[in-house]
């Protein structure tokens, strides 16, 4: 019983401030249309996949512990992919105007789970570059990782291209995300405006601060009201 | 804006203040007539003569309530006077569209008699007692002997008396009256009245031993289903 009448209190509050509750709706989601279309700068992303062997003794045989060490030593391959000894280079290939850490910043090295080949994702403004980036990575890497590690094989299994579509912002993730904030700031700033409002609203106000008979309520004079006549029924009595 | 619009917006603004002459058969006519059945019977072995009508806080429909109250007294064939006893910014005599020359400053000066002051309205059995000129001390005005006096008068004149003083939380005024008058209406307007202040209104109404008769909550926002419960 007290459950409903809570919830009919919340939905009360939530009607009475519907208005406002929807404006905040509107006004993020219209900030988060026009950030996300006028502000933010699109972002292309390209991809290219490399595979990474041991170098094979030939003495051993493939064992699950070697492909447990391959496993292990792709977070190193992570590591050195946004290291300077490559990024350097790619910058010195590519003529870039990026100093390191940037450029290892729009570099993501990933790996599906169990499996020995690498994503490298660049995300970059400009969507060729982005492509040339991530080709340069992988081909510097296989340059150089002999030089760093007891590795030789380094196969490109998919070279980058160029992908026409940005990946960033995304446009309508971010509405989304900034609808749901504006409808959860409009319903706590309805909540708030309730519990500050101290006004005397309804009969049971009456009751509970003065103990006071109600000899009657007087509805706010509208014009509907005004023009607004009793049933003929009812004054037939007359 | 066209100046004929706005004189018609202002005509029906007074025809709304008067709803229970303008429109009898309206919903707030009706709400009227109940303030008006429970006051009869709020007290059946005392005869309420004389109603004070007063607020915590300045606009919250004083003026409105009282006339419209007088009117539906005056429907029931009853012979009401209504008093503007806000004698610092009186209004009730916008509300009846008369002159305020003469009025309740003048008698309890006693510079006037209540056959010169009181004013008929279109209304029949309907009598207005406009505040007359504003005094530099309604309240001393209000305390001394001659509102006893007063009141005796209008009493055997009248069959009802109302009272339209000024909101409690102001001025002492409203007070003062209400400890003379034998019931009084606390309109609380909803939605905009602290409960705090209509607190402090009541403690200020029961420290002069006023007999309040109880609520009438104004602006009441009815709900549209809640509407017919009231036909």
């Amino acid at each position: 019983m007290n459950g409903t009448l809570d919830f009919k209190r919340i939905l009360k509050i939530l009607t009475r401030r519907l208005f406002l509750i929807i404006s905040f709706l509107f006004i993020s989601v219209a900030m988060a249309i026009v950030v996300s279309f006028y502000v933010l700068k699109p972002i292309y992303q390209a991809e290219t996949q490399i595979l990474v062997n041991q170098k094979n003794t030939g003495e051993e045989a493939y064992s699950w512990s070697v492909l447990e060490t391959d496993l292990q030593l792709i977070d190193t391959y992570n590591v050195i992919i946004k290291s300077p000894v490559i990024v350097n280079k790619v910058i010195e290939k590519l003529d870039l105007k990026m100093t390191p850490d940037q450029l290892s910043g729009q570099i993501y090295v990933s790996n599906e789970e169990n499996s020995k080949v690498l994503t490298i994702s660049v995300e970059d403004l400009d969507s060729t570059q982005a492509a040339e980036i991530a080709n340069t990575v992988a081909n510097v890497f296989k340059e150089e990782i002999p030089n760093l590690m007891n590795v030789d094989n380094i196969t490109i299994l998919a070279v980058a291209g160029e992908n026409a579509s940005p990946v960033k912002p995304n446009k309508p993730l971010n509405i989304a995300i900034s609808g749901v904030i504006g409808l959860l700031l409009g319903i706590g700033l309805a909540f708030l405006l309730e519990f500050f409002d101290n006004t005397v609203k309804s009969e049971n106000d009456i009751d509970e601060i003065l103990a006071l008979p109600i000899m009657g309520i007087v509805s706010s004079i509208s014009d509907k009201e005004y023009d607004r006549s009793l049933p003929s029924r009812l004054t037939r009595g007359n | 804006m066209p100046l004929r619009k706005k004189e018609k917006s202002n005509k029906t603004k007074i025809g709304r203040k008067l709803i229970a002459n303008a429109n009898p058969k309206s919903i707030i006519s009706e709400q009227f007539r109940t303030i008006r059945t429970n006051i009869e019977f709020s007290m059946p072995e005392q005869d309420i003569k004389t109603i004070l009508v007063t607020s915590s806080i300045p606009g919250e429909g004083k003026t409105t309530n009282a006339a419209n109250l007088g009117i539906v007294f005056a429907q029931e064939g009853k012979k009401v006077l209504i008093i503007d006893a806000d004698m610092r910014r009186p209004t009730l005599h916008h509300t009846f569209e008369i002159m305020n020359i003469v009025g309740l400053s003048n008698l309890l000066a006693r510079r006037s008699n209540l056959q010169n002051a009181v004013q008929l309205t279109t209304i029949k059995n309907l009598h207005v007692l406009p505040s007359g000129p504003i005094p530099p001390n309604p309240s001393e005005l209000l305390s001394s002997r001659n509102l006893d006096d007063f009141i005796n008068e209008v009493k055997n004149e009248y069959e009802i008396v109302i009272f339209d003083a000024p909101p409690l939380l102001s001025v002492t005024d409203a007070q003062i009256v209400a400890n003379k008058c034998d019931g009084t209406l606390l309109v609380v307007n909803t939605g905009t009245v602290e409960k705090s202040e209509v607190v402090k209104a009541k403690a200020n109404l029961e420290a002069v031993h006023a007999k309040i008769l109880g609520v009438v909550l104004n602006n009441y926002k009815l709900g549209k289903k809640k509407g017919y419960y009231y036909y």
